[in-house]
């Protein structure tokens, strides 16, 4: 028995994370799987052998869901292209600074912003882009405008919320790419005649490709399952997909529709995720990356 | 093909406190081959970075061909430069790492291709133009680096450590190779490194530096045969050192007597000593001759009777350890069969005043001031 444990260390080392793996996420998602083939019925969480595709034909045959699956996307999206318009000069800033211990400190503070509670960042997020809230406030104080703006319950308020939520996400693997980046590379480029942008563009640039790509891949994939942010700071009238899932599964107790509409937003994600992969790997895996 | 006289003017590099480069003043001719050369510390990156344009001076200046270049940003200064890691863009292929200084310049493509053409077929890399650089070996990245460096055309090559991070038989095959590139291009190059050897043996002139002061500057000839301090003569890994005070002087040669008892003749070079001064005087171990004790000798200066205390034979060359009174003297002789001698056999030991090197004692202190 030991000898056998001990010849297959690894499989045993692996064991209690794929114990896990499987109940929480690969046994989770069948079920999942097989529920969106079943025929609606109320609150019942049951797998019964009838398959039908009644609940996708629901789906995409109501404008109101196709079109939550649209807002999904392009709110996401818009969130996602946000992120790595701020987050690429702070990774690169926090990459490229010569002190350890600042850059340590930045790095810590960039965490920092993931360890408040989300719930508690929405409500931030209320008392400053609300009617009263301090940017409408401060500007109706100082007789810049005599009505809000609206900053939230829009597509606006969903966007700065998604940022917010995402934008760590983005950072994180950027700052380890870009610091693997040798800098000798910038002063041989400028050595031969590139000045400071040129030489960014043409080699920094491009070799941070595959952190700009994992960046993307995370902050995509949080942005578009997010639930609370579209809710509290969107309102309905921005619904996304999450949202409806939420609402087939609590307010109609319909758990085979909510299934289906999970699964949409499963596929959708991954088809994103496979594209930004394909991509990748048609630029790079050819040259191999060897800095 | 243009060249480019540089000249260094009290430079000087801090860190914080620290002085790193300290008023070194310097004049580089065009089209030469001149090093600098110093154990690691000692500012000689540093400078090579001052003159890039990668690192700023704390004071002086740099000026190229009489015009001042101190405040210029490296893509101005027209200089080529080849790291010590090679730093090839590693998402390019050898044809873009090459044509990547010309295609900044707007030059027609097929001017560039008939550049990038030429300069890979002088680096012996015809064919590896698709090639991208995690298939090259370290050599073959070096030449890439070399091929893209001087693809500009730039006024002045410099080159950190080129050879440092290749193999023994690569670096020495590859160091002759350099020289010879060197001469074909004309281009004035300044080369770093912390190896005397191949300073001494690819340069016109070396300068010498520690901790960041010019200990000497000078041709391989003149640093190897009188080297200016005592940290030169160590550098340049001279052995045999003993104390001793000038007897007497004699046209070029003096007279040292050692404080442990001999009388040696030494050859003095460009320096003047006085009698009486406290020297140090080296003799090298490659000027020494040693023959059978009974051997008739011609010599009548610097000749001592001993015996070998050790040899170790290392295929072309024959190390002895000779024990003269009670002095070890290391010896290096060709390896033949009149060289070889047995461990604890009387041998004559002899050498020209000219293989004799002297150094006052004060010259460091001098050179510290």
């Amino acid at each position: 028995m030991i000898r056998m444990l001990r010849e297959n260390r690894t499989v045993v080392l692996a064991l209690p994370v794929l114990v896990f793996f499987t109940f929480f996420f690969i046994v989770p998602i069948f079920t999942l799987l097989a529920l969106a083939f079943n025929p609606k019925e109320l609150g019942s969480i049951a797998i019964k052998p009838v398959l039908t595709l009644e609940n996708f034909k629901l789906f995409f045959s109501y404008p109101v869901y196709r079109q939550s699956l649209i807002n999904s996307l392009w709110l996401t999206s818009a969130a996602t292209a946000i992120c790595l318009l701020i987050g690429y000069p702070v990774a690169y800033m926090i990459a490229r600074t010569a002190s350890k211990r600042v850059q340590a400190f930045l790095v810590i503070l960039v965490f920092s912003s993931m360890q408040i509670d989300l719930t508690v960042r929405i409500f931030g997020y209320l008392t400053i882009l609300g009617d009263n809230g301090l940017i409408n406030g401060s500007l109706i104080r100082a007789g810049v405008i005599s009505r809000p703006l609206p900053l939230m319950y829009n597509s606006f308020g969903v966007i700065v919320g998604l940022v917010n939520l995402s934008l760590p996400f983005l950072i994180l693997p950027l700052i380890g790419i870009i610091e693997s980046i040798s800098p000798d590379l910038l002063n041989v480029a400028r050595l031969l005649g590139c000045n400071r942008w040129k030489g960014f563009m043409k080699v920094e640039l491009p070799l941070s490709v595959p952190g700009i790509i994992t960046g993307v891949l995370f902050a995509f994939a949080i942005s578009m399952s997010s639930y609370l942010i579209p809710v509290l700071l969107g309102g309905w009238g921005r619904a996304v997909l999450p949202v409806y899932v939420y609402q087939q599964i609590s307010n109609q107790g319909l758990w085979q529709r909510g299934a289906a509409f999970a699964i949409v937003l499963l596929l959708t994600n991954l088809m994103v995720v496979f594209a930004l992969i394909r991509y990748y790997s048609r630029v790079y895996t050819k040259r191999m990356l060897a800095v | 093909m243009l060249t480019s006289a540089l000249q260094l003017v009290d430079l000087t590099k801090r860190y914080g406190k620290l002085t790193v480069v300290s008023q070194v003043n310097v004049t580089i001719k065009s089209g030469e081959f001149f090093s600098l050369v110093g154990p690691s510390g000692s500012g000689k990156t540093t400078i090579l970075r001052m003159i890039a344009g990668l690192a700023t001076p704390a004071s002086g200046s740099i000026l190229l061909d009489g015009k001042e270049i101190t405040g210029l940003p490296p893509e101005q200064r027209g200089l080529g430069l080849v790291f010590q890691n090679y730093a090839i863009f590693p998402h390019l292929s050898v044809y873009d790492n090459v044509a990547f200084g010309l295609k900044l310049r707007h030059l027609s493509e097929s001017h560039v291709q008939t550049k990038v053409h030429d300069l890979l077929d002088r680096v012996g890399l015809l064919g590896y133009e698709k090639k991208y650089p995690h298939q090259l070996s370290g050599g073959e990245q070096q030449r890439v680096a070399l091929a893209r460096a001087v693809a500009p055309n730039p006024k002045v090559l410099l080159l950190d450590e080129p050879l440092s991070a290749l193999d023994k038989k690569l670096r020495e095959e590859m160091k002759f190779w350099l020289r010879s590139f060197q001469e074909d291009l004309t281009t004035t190059t300044i080369y770093v490194t912390h190896d005397q050897s191949e300073a001494l043996s690819l340069s016109d002139h070396v300068l010498v530096l520690n901790a960041g002061r010019v200990e000497q500057i000078g041709t391989p000839q003149e640093i190897y045969e009188s080297p200016a301090s005592m940290f030169v003569a160590d550098f340049m890994g001279l052995t045999n050192r003993f104390e001793g005070t000038v007897t007497a002087i004699d046209d070029n040669q003096a007279q040292v007597r050692l404080t442990v008892g001999f009388e040696v003749t030494a050859t003095i070079r460009n320096r003047t000593f006085e009698v009486g001064q406290p020297v140090n005087v080296f003799v090298k171990p490659e000027a020494i001759s040693v023959m059978e004790s009974a051997a008739t000798t011609t010599s009548t200066v610097n000749s001592f009777e001993g015996s070998i205390l050790q040899s170790s034979y290392e295929g072309a060359l024959l190390r002895h350890k000779a024990l003269v009174g009670n002095e070890q003297i290391d010896i290096y002789a060709i390896n033949t069969s009149e060289n070889r001698f047995s461990e604890g056999s009387k041998v004559r030991i002899c050498w020209e005043p000219a293989g004799m090197v002297v150094i006052g004692v004060n010259n460091n202190e001098r050179l510290e001031e």
